[in-house]
């Protein structure tokens, strides 16, 4: 049986598809729907691995420069919003330049297979942010992936250029971190 | 005050929109790269229309020089002769080549030959310019050969078809620039 849900999500994909299909054509109005559609969440992903909106900003819109070009390498049967969001990525990653994935030891990465992070307690969003912001790079990179994105292990280590188990170390090793600024309420 | 409180992390806003709109950027550099793109298919294209008459006449230079030679390693018997001895230099060339009119028609092709190369990129304005070389070399071959041997109709020929082919590379070459436009 097909849920609203799922319903729902099967017309924006096949929307989207269409979409591409159009602008993989050279049909710029269809790649800016489909910029519309998407900059949000490709922004707010660079805003939480940049802390910084200028730089956000600027990395979101080369990301979008860059799948542009890269329309015609893009394979359907993949998300474009994953493909978008991976490009995001690098984008910041590339305009880093530094020491942010530095690899972790990881002692049982089993520990760390749940990625969804709740609270005890409700808290303020914007309290959330500022503790999220306050975490190492490498650290947060995971958590804004795994955690805030729902993206798997897999993916966001890859999108990261890091070994799966790293990314489950840096994901635990945030989530502790978290709750601890949480608790302090350290912003 | 409205303030927003979640219970899990992945409840935190996904979208969060810029503080400005970024497709204005992003469509200008979307137009650059189709401009980028389709520069090079353009110069193709051009290149395409005025090779094959560039390597038409380097061919026939090459052919003109090879008839030369093989005529200079078998003097003609008026050669030998000495028969230019008897013909003075105001004979030599063909008498549509002395005329005044395709001499100015000539320079004048040359000078926006000469402005074309100069817009041209550098590997492309050297072969132009190796090819247009070649085509001189074997004209001005013909003409020293014809000074030995000025009543060698072969040779009048060849320097009258030498001739035309260097109009044509030339004119090949000047309209590349307005084709590419």
């Amino acid at each position: 049986m097909t849920t609203a849900r799922e319903g729902k999500t099967d017309t924006v994909v096949g929307f989207d598809a269409a979409l591409i299909e159009r602008a993989r054509k050279g049909d710029s109005r269809a790649f800016e729907r489909l910029y519309r559609d998407h900059v949000g969440r490709v922004h707010g992903l660079c805003l939480r691995m940049t802390r910084n909106p200028d730089l956000a900003a600027d990395c979101a819109q080369d990301a979008f420069i860059k799948a542009w070009k890269a329309l015609p390498r893009f394979e359907a049967r993949s998300s474009f919003s994953t493909w978008l969001h991976r490009i995001a990525v690098n984008t910041v990653l590339e305009k880093r330049r530094g020491p942010s994935n530095a690899e972790m030891p990881v002692e049982d990465p089993t520990e760390y297979e749940e990625p969804v992070m709740s609270f005890d307690t409700p808290v303020e969003e914007e309290e959330l942010e500022a503790a999220i912001q306050s975490l190492p790079q490498g650290a947060r990179d995971a958590l804004v992936l795994c955690g805030v994105y729902g993206y798997e292990h897999s993916e966001a280590a890859s999108m990261l250029g890091i070994a799966v188990g790293t990314c489950k170390a840096q994901l635990h090793r945030a989530r502790g971190l978290l709750r601890d600024r949480l608790e302090r309420g350290v912003r | 005050m409205n303030v927003r409180r979640v219970i899990r992390l992945d409840q935190l806003a996904q979208n969060v929109p810029p503080a400005r709109d970024l497709w204005p950027a992003i469509a200008q550099a979307i137009e650059a790269d189709r401009a980028e793109a389709a520069a090079p298919m353009q110069s193709a294209r051009a290149r395409s229309r005025w090779l094959p008459a560039i390597g038409m006449a380097a061919a026939v230079g090459l052919v003109t020089m090879g008839v030369f030679i093989g005529r200079a390693i078998t003097p003609t018997a008026q050669t030998v002769a000495g028969t230019e001895a008897t013909h003075g230099e105001v004979n030599l060339m063909p008498a549509a080549l002395r005329d005044a009119n395709y001499r100015k028609q000539r320079d004048a092709l040359l000078l926006e030959v000469n402005n074309r190369l100069k817009t041209m990129p550098a590997d492309e304005r050297e072969k132009v310019a190796a090819s247009l070389a070649t085509l001189r070399r074997s004209i001005g071959e013909i003409e020293a050969a014809l000074g030995r041997d000025p009543a060698n109709a072969l040779l009048q020929e060849l320097l009258v078809s030498s001739c035309q082919e260097e109009m044509r590379a030339l004119t090949a070459v000047r309209d590349s620039g307005s084709q590419e436009i």
